[in-house]
């Protein structure tokens, strides 16, 4: 069995959620800002009619923030009835993983990333990490 | 959570669940009758109609409509004893039980309208006791209800009397007809055949019993034939069926038969059912054309900025600005005419309330006389629907807390009587205003302080916040209707949280209690101020503000905290807070203007930089766990397809305020 994931960087490092939880790619234009709203939450935007939150991958890992370049994107994912945009420095791929490639996270890498990283795939020389969306987004 | 403090609010959904459970019921039994009449038999079915029926029970002792309760139960009992085989369920039974899916129908009709509900049928009771006894156990009524000389009772199978018995069940007349045969009626052709072919497309005739009689003038053979029929219709109708039979006709039954009950609901149904010219609609059809509309108003927007970019760039753009300014009065119609289709009325809103509060007397003992006036006035679908939650709670708080029992009323010098009014009006264009009052004890401050461990309110807006903390209960005792905490909680967010209006309270010990709701008449499309403040743009709903004032910042008085201020108004103080601060945006320009809203009955003014006019926007609701915070009540697209935050001003005022007093 394998799943089509899609892969994007934050700091240097590749992530992947499944394609099928991901509703849409763009590019980063601007977020309304919400006051009173986590410092990770940048804002809202609309996506298909239907208003949903930015959230800020690197704040949300405690990085630095960056300035937004060309290539900032959003990944739209959802999660039962939520929808919620991920803020990432890059995201241009679309990968097929193989079961036996995932495995799970080093006791390091589970560490750093607070639980948000659920898994790891070995990609030939790359290292992916699977995002816990989930915990991500606040819902335990 | 208490569950037993919410049975009044099941009724709506009783009304909705029962409509398709019942249908359930009717499909499977007539699934069932298929098999029966081949000679099968539909375990399934059977379990379905059950399972319809035990919930239909239980949902209706929730409720407390016991004769609902009473037709359920037997239905069930039956189709449990057949389901577990202890019992044939022949088509005879199946028919029985139709018969009760049709009884509760009519019921759960009555309920509908608000009317008293009819007690269930003895005759549909006992007629499926009996089919569950089976044939061999028969009850002893039967005899006693046929009237019919022994000697003809003994010519009658077991079989053919239950038949007679199960037609006077169903409300059908159980007859004897006589005819007596003649020489004259047979040379008519007129015999005791033609008589019975005649007689059979009218009626159902059960058994017919040669019966010999001395022979006289009248009865020349010496014989004559005894009917025993059930028939629609009223005994003497009989003998014009067969006009030259010269039928005697007498009635089985001493008892009267059916109640009178059925005939008449079966007439209010009739009035209800099919009005003409008027077309049932489901909201989602309605949400749906809303919907497209909402789309067609943004369109609208950036049709608007797109003159605007192309004006200020020379080009003349008066043609356009008069196709504009049509445009905008089409859609304005346009936007009427769909929300009109929308509206409900609200005393439509308001028909369950009298069972309501007939059911609650009932459980508490009290005597409430209700009075009700709701005018023509007509909220939208979306608003009734989360109205009508709150409006039960505020009934159920007066009789349950409010209204005190007839000797302690009498005591008082009150009527006996407790006084519930509910009446509402529309106020402006855009707001109903009801009220739920009553004439009973009033809120007890001290008490309410207590149990709130606060201190004690000295103003009814005050006392009104310690109500709707949550979780607050006023009594010591849970009663069984009100459960443990008065749901004032509740009420307030519905009011104000999710419709973004206004909950007040003037209370009077001993006097009584009135609660207020101000509620938009509609919530999807709002007409809206936007304005400017540290750069960002905003809206806010045109309703909620009472004045748009212009502040010099030279004149204002800075308070000791963060952002709060006060400015003259018309010669008194007004207190005004910066929205930047309560945002936290930073602005090196003072603001000039200040939005005047009432909160709690007090005026405060919200200052932003510039005010940048007023339209018509559509809220979409930002329902997200991670961007829902107090104050900010959904999302607009002004047509540069960006979200702009609708703020909740009242509720804004309220965070700062509160974050001050912390």
């Amino acid at each position: 069995m394998s799943t089509l994931h899609v892969v994007f960087k934050v700091a240097g490092n590749e992530y992947a959620l499944p394609a099928g939880d991901v509703l849409q790619m763009e590019s980063f234009t601007a977020a309304t800002p919400v006051p009173g709203t986590r410092p990770w939450v940048t804002g809202i935007m609309q996506v298909r009619g239907r208003i949903v939150p930015v959230l800020d991958v690197r704040k949300r890992f405690g990085l630095p923030s960056v300035e937004h370049t060309v290539d900032t994107r959003v990944v739209v994912a959802t999660l039962g009835e939520r929808a919620v945009a991920l803020l990432v420095d890059q995201a241009r791929e679309v990968l097929k993983l193989e079961d036996g490639q995932i495995k799970p996270p080093p006791e390091m890498i589970a560490r750093e990333a607070n639980g948000l990283v659920k898994a790891v795939a070995q990609v030939g020389p790359r290292l992916v990490m699977l995002l816990d969306f989930a915990k991500l987004i606040g819902e335990e | 959570m208490s569950s037993e403090g919410r049975v009044s609010e099941f009724i709506t959904g009783f009304l909705a669940e029962a409509g398709e459970l019942l249908a359930l019921a009717n499909s499977s039994l007539l699934t069932a009758e298929t098999s029966a009449r081949g000679g099968g038999a539909s375990p399934r079915a059977v379990r379905e109609a059950f399972r319809a029926l035990h919930t239909i029970k239980g949902l209706a002792a929730m409720v407390g409509v016991e004769p609902i309760v009473a037709l359920a139960h037997r239905m069930e009992s039956l189709l449990r004893a057949a389901d577990q085989g202890v019992t044939r369920l022949t088509t005879d039974g199946i028919d029985a039980l139709l018969q009760g899916v049709r009884a509760i129908e009519q019921r759960v009709q009555a309920l509908r309208l608000g009317k008293q509900v009819p007690d269930a049928p003895a005759a549909i009771l006992t007629r499926l006791e009996a089919i569950e006894a089976g044939p061999a156990a028969t009850p002893a009524p039967p005899e006693a209800h046929l009237d019919l000389e022994p000697a003809l009772l003994a010519r009658l199978a077991p079989m053919d009397r239950d038949q007679l018995l199960q037609g006077l069940a169903k409300g059908l007349h159980a007859l004897r007809a006589d005819f007596t045969p003649t020489p004259e009626k047979a040379a008519a052709g007129v015999n005791i055949t033609s008589v019975r072919e005649q007689l059979k497309a009218r009626v159902e005739i059960v058994k017919v019993i040669p019966v010999s009689v001395p022979a006289t003038a009248e009865t020349p053979a010496g014989l004559t034939f005894a009917i025993l029929l059930l028939a629609a219709f009223e005994p003497d109708q009989l003998a014009a069926f067969a006009p030259q039979a010269g039928l005697a006709v007498r009635t089985l039954s001493a008892a009267p038969a059916p109640p009178p009950a059925e005939p008449e609901l079966e007439l209010e149904e009739e009035d209800t059912g099919a009005r003409p010219g008027v077309v049932r609609v489901e909201v989602s059809r309605l949400d749906d054309a809303m919907e497209r509309l909402s789309a067609l108003i943004v369109t609208r927007h950036r049709l608007a900025r797109a003159v605007a970019d192309l004006a200020a760039t020379g080009v003349d753009v008066r043609p356009l600005t008069r196709i504009l300014a049509e445009n905008a009065r089409q859609l304005r119609d346009l936007r009427a005419a769909v929300l009109n289709v929308r509206m409900v009325r609200v005393s439509e809103l308001l028909e369950h309330v009298p069972l309501l509060v007939r059911g609650l007397g009932r459980n508490t003992g009290k005597q409430v006389q209700l009075v009700m006036d709701a005018g023509d006035a007509e909220v939208d679908k979306s608003v009734a629907d989360r109205l009508f939650p709150a409006i039960v709670h505020l009934v159920r708080n007066a009789v349950d807390h409010a209204i005190e029992l007839a000797p302690e009323r009498r005591a008082k010098g009150k009527q006996e009587e407790g006084l519930l009014r509910i009446f509402c009006l529309q106020r402006g264009d855009n707001q109903l205003e009801l009220s739920i009052e009553d004439d009973g004890r009033g809120v007890d401050r001290e008490q309410v302080a207590r149990r709130a461990q606060r201190e004690v309110p000295q103003t009814d807006a005050a006392l009104l916040e310690l109500l709707c903390l949550p979780g607050l209960s006023t009594r010591d005792q849970a009663t069984t209707t009100s459960g443990r905490g008065m749901g004032m909680d509740i009420v307030h967010r519905i009011a104000v949280d999710e419709l973004g209006g206004e909950l007040s309270m003037t209370t009077r010990p001993g006097l009584g209690t009135r609660f207020t709701l101000r509620v938009p008449l509609t919530i999807t499309i709002v007409d809206a101020f936007s304005f400017d403040c540290a750069g960002q743009r905003f809206v806010a709903p045109v309703s909620m503000v009472e004045e748009i004032i212009e502040i010099d910042p030279r004149k204002l008085i800075r308070g000791p905290g963060k952002g709060a201020g006060l400015v003259q108004r018309r010669g008194e103080a007004l207190p005004v807070l910066q929205l930047s601060s309560i945002f936290n945006l930073t602005s090196s320009e003072p603001a000039t203007r200040a939005m005047v809203i009432r909160r709690a009955g007090e005026a405060t003014g919200i200052a932003v930089h510039r005010m940048l006019g007023q339209q018509e926007v559509v809220v979409r609701p930002m329902e997200d766990a991670l961007v829902r915070v107090p104050g900010v009540s959904g999302a607009t697209d002004l047509g540069d397809g960006r979200p702009t935050l609708v703020l909740d001003l009242a509720a804004l005022a309220g965070t700062m305020l509160g974050k001050e007093a912390a």
